[in-house]
Parts: structure tokens; C-alpha cells; sequence
């Protein structure tokens, strides 16, 4: 099937659909699986869930730019809204169906309150004691550790990664197949 | 599910292993010195990573999931 072909299908097809770019000597596409059927099931008659075998569709996986499995893109109206490669835990999927279904990208993932306190007072106090411990190897790095935990904490309201962040996506990112 | 599994994955238990490895860290690299200070600090790092990261290291001994999540959805 050529990438003409499948959007052809995606369009004539009354749902929305999320496909999954697996394999059968895949590991990660197994782990996915029960996940998938898990959260597909609650989209059932409202996103349809497509099954495409890498093996078998080498030049639609190339016209993709579909680099690795497991993939799942979500297409609207045969238009990518989100895809993920890798595995993907059941929130994420349940935010790439739903990004299916509205049509819209799905939100950027940000860790939740209690998340960011966990991570920016374990990096203060990281840090704290990688200066407290004076110059030496393991101080610089227990203070690099803490400041990259900390950062983890606030990387979505940095102007700078987020500046970064949208070129990065925008020049490496996915590529819209229509 | 074992009370003291539960405890661990919620966020009181995270927050203590996070302030128990903090702890362990400090004396590693502040009070013991010598490589007893850096087993210390490399000890600490454990409960410190895996409250950080929502996985409970001894929850698979009392026949718990390694994950946090898992343990508090109780599955």
C-alpha cells in the first residue's frame, strides 16, 4: 500500500482512526498491545484502531517518516493530529485517542503539582548539598544531578527550552502527510 | 496488598523515601568519609530515585507491582 492509498482509506473511513505501526518480532508492540485494546476500548464506534505491519508496508512507513515501532499515529479526517513511538502508558494513549477524536494536538504532557514539588525540592536539596559538600568530584556532581532534577521540574515554563523545544520539533518533527 | 507497601506508593511514602535518601546522601558525603561516605551517598540515591520516579524497590517481595501507580489502582 502506498501513502496515496492509505489516505484514501483514512478518508473514506467515517471515524477517526489511530493506527498502530507494529511488528511481530517486536517486544515494546506486545507490551503495547493490552494498553492499546485497553483504552480502545473506550473509544469503541466513536476512533477506529487500525493494526499495519511494518514488515509488510516498508514504503508507507517511509512516506510516514516512520522511523521506529511500536508508532501510533491518530489521523482526523485522514490529517495527523499526534503520534507516539515507543511504549506508551495508558494516560498518553487515552490523550492520543482523544486528540483523534477532537482533532486538536494532544496537550503537551506537563508533570502534575505534587510532581513538581517532589522533583524541585529533592533537586534544592540536591543542590544544596552538593555546595554544602565543598569542591570536590562527587559535590559537582551531586550538584549537577540537583540542578538537572530541578530543572525537570520547571522545563515546560522555561522560555528558552520552550523557544528551543518548537524549533527542535519543527525541523526533526513529524511531517504532515496531507 | 501489604498496609506498608501502600503506605510507600503514596505520596507521604514518596515524600519520605525522597527525605530518607536526601538524608542517607548528606551523611554520605558531610559525617562518613572515605568510601563508606560514597557507598552511603550511592545507597541513598536508591530510595531517593525510585520515590522521585514512583517505583517501590521491596514492593515485589510482598507480591506488589514494581510501579506506583499500579499499587495505588491496586491491580
Amino acid at each position: 500500500m502506498n501513502l496515496d492509498e492509505f489516505l484514501e482509506r483514512l478518508h473514506r473511513n467515517p471515524r477517526p482512526v489511530v493506527v498502530d505501526f507494529w511488528a511481530p518480532w517486536c517486544t515494546p508492540c506486545r507490551a503495547v498491545e493490552p494498553v492499546l485494546a485497553e483504552v480502545g476500548a473506550d473509544y469503541t464506534l466513536r476512533v477506529d484502531v487500525w493494526k499495519v505491519n511494518a514488515d509488510e508496508q516498508p514504503e508507507l512507513l517511509r512516506a510516514l517518516h516512520l522511523y521506529g515501532i511500536p508508532t501510533l499515529i491518530a489521523f482526523h479526517d485522514g490529517r495527523e493530529v499526534g503520534r507516539r513511538t515507543g511504549v506508551s502508558t495508558a494516560p498518553a494513549l487515552a490523550g492520543l485517542f482523544a486528540s483523534a477524536l477532537s482533532g486538536q494536538a494532544p496537550a503537551a504532557s506537563t508533570p502534575p503539582l505534587a510532581e513538581r514539588l517532589l522533583r524541585l525540592g529533592a533537586g534544592t536539596g540536591l543542590v544544596g548539598l552538593g555546595l554544602w559538600s565543598g569542591p570536590s568530584a562527587l559535590g559537582w556532581l551531586i550538584l549537577g544531578a540537583g540542578g538537572l532534577l530541578a530543572f525537570t521540574a520547571l522545563y515546560d515554563r522555561c522560555p528558552l527550552y520552550r523557544a528551543l523545544f518548537v524549533r527542535w520539533r519543527d525541523r526533526f518533527g513529524r511531517q504532515q502527510p496531507c | 496488598m501489604n498496609p506498608f507497601v501502600k503506605f510507600m506508593a503514596s505520596t507521604a511514602g514518596r515524600i519520605v523515601r525522597i527525605v530518607a535518601g536526601l538524608i542517607l546522601i548528606a551523611l554520605g558525603l558531610l559525617v562518613v568519609h572515605g568510601v563508606g561516605g560514597i557507598v552511603l551517598a550511592i545507597v541513598g540515591l536508591v530510595p531517593l530515585v525510585a520515590g522521585l520516579f514512583d517505583f517501590c524497590v521491596f514492593a515485589p517481595l510482598f507480591g506488589a507491582p514494581l510501579s506506583g501507580p499500579k499499587i495505588r489502582s491496586g491491580k
